[in-house]
C-alpha cells in the first residue's frame, strides 16, 4: 500500500487554521489590560525573600510589652 | 438624628490604636500576598530589574520596622503603595540629581492624535514585556505612576489620588491623557 506523504487539501486548510491560530495576536482592549496582563505575569525573584530573611534576622528584638513581661513573670 | 451623629463624630474621634509589631508568619503572610505587587510598580517604574529588587527589600524591611505605625487609616496595600513610591521618588531623585534621568514632556501628548481606546494588538509575548518598559519609559514619571496604580484592580481612584496627592477628577483627566500617549508609545515599539 502506498504511504501518503502529501497532505489532503482538506488537511492543509485545517493545519494552516491552526498556524493561523497560534500567531494570532494578542489584543488588550486598554493600556490597563495590558499592565494587568503584564503583572500577572511578572515573578518575583525568590532573592528579594531570602535577602529579607537574613535582613530581619540582623534586625534588634522588639522591646516585650510591659504586659508580656508582667505574664513571663 | 443629633444622636446618630452625635455618637458617630464621637467614634471618629477616639484615638486609632497602634499596632503591635508584626510576628514573622504574618510577616510571611504579608509579603506573600503583596510582594507581587510591590515589586511590579518598582519594576516598571524605576525600569530596572536590579534596582526593583533592592527597592522591593528595602521597602518590606521598612514595613517590617514601621508596622507598628499602621494605623489601619487606609487599606494595607494603600500603606505600602505609599511606601514603595516614597522610596522610588527619591531613588528617582537622586539619580535626577546625577543626571542620569530625563523627564519626558508631558505637553507633547495634549494634541496628540492616538489610538486611546482601540485595542493594543501583541504578536510576540516574548518580548511584551520590554515594549511595554520602552513606552512607560517614554512617558513622565506621573503618568507612569498613574498607570501602574490603576492597574491593581484593588486601588479605587481615590485611592490613587490620595496616594499621588490630588483629586480623584485630576487623576482621571491625566489618566486618559497617560492612556493616549502610552499607546502611541506602545504602537511605536512594534
Amino acid at each position: 500500500m502506498k504511504r501518503q506523504t502529501k497532505h489532503s487539501s482538506q488537511e492543509q486548510e485545517q493545519l494552516s487554521e491552526v498556524g493561523a491560530q497560534q500567531t494570532s495576536p494578542l489584543e488588550f482592549a486598554s493600556a490597563k489590560e495590558l499592565l494587568q496582563h503584564d503583572a500577572g505575569q511578572t515573578v518575583v525573584p525568590p532573592e528579594i525573600a531570602e535577602r529579607l530573611a537574613r535582613s530581619i534576622q540582623n534586625e534588634p528584638k522588639p522591646a516585650r510589652s510591659w504586659w508580656r513581661r508582667f505574664l513571663d513573670r | 438624628m443629633e444622636l446618630l451623629v452625635s455618637e458617630l463624630s464621637v467614634e471618629q474621634e477616639q484615638p486609632v490604636q497602634p499596632r503591635v509589631p508584626l510576628e514573622p508568619e504574618e510577616f510571611a503572610r504579608l509579603y506573600e500576598e503583596h510582594s507581587r505587587a510591590i515589586y511590579y510598580l518598582a519594576l516598571r517604574f524605576l525600569g530596572d530589574p536590579q534596582k526593583a529588587e533592592d527597592a522591593t527589600h528595602d521597602v518590606f524591611l521598612k514595613v517590617y520596622r514601621k508596622f507598628n505605625e499602621f494605623r489601619g487609616e487606609s487599606s494595607l496595600r494603600t500603606w505600602l503603595y505609599r511606601i514603595t513610591i516614597n522610596h522610588c521618588h527619591n531613588l528617582r531623585q537622586s539619580w535626577q540629581n546625577r543626571n542620569l534621568v530625563t523627564t519626558a514632556d508631558e505637553s507633547v501628548w495634549e494634541n496628540t492624535a492616538g489610538p486611546a481606546e482601540s485595542p493594543l494588538r501583541v504578536l510576540e509575548t516574548k518580548e511584551l514585556g520590554e515594549r511595554i518598559q520602552k513606552a512607560l519609559d517614554g512617558l513622565s514619571a506621573e503618568y507612569r505612576l498613574l498607570l501602574l496604580l490603576v492597574a491593581d484592580a484593588e486601588l479605587s481612584y481615590d485611592e490613587i489620588a490620595e496616594l499621588t496627592k490630588q483629586s480623584a477628577d485630576a487623576v482621571r483627566g491625566k489618566l486618559h491623557r497617560a492612556r493616549k500617549a502610552f499607546a502611541v508609545l506602545f504602537q511605536q515599539t512594534a
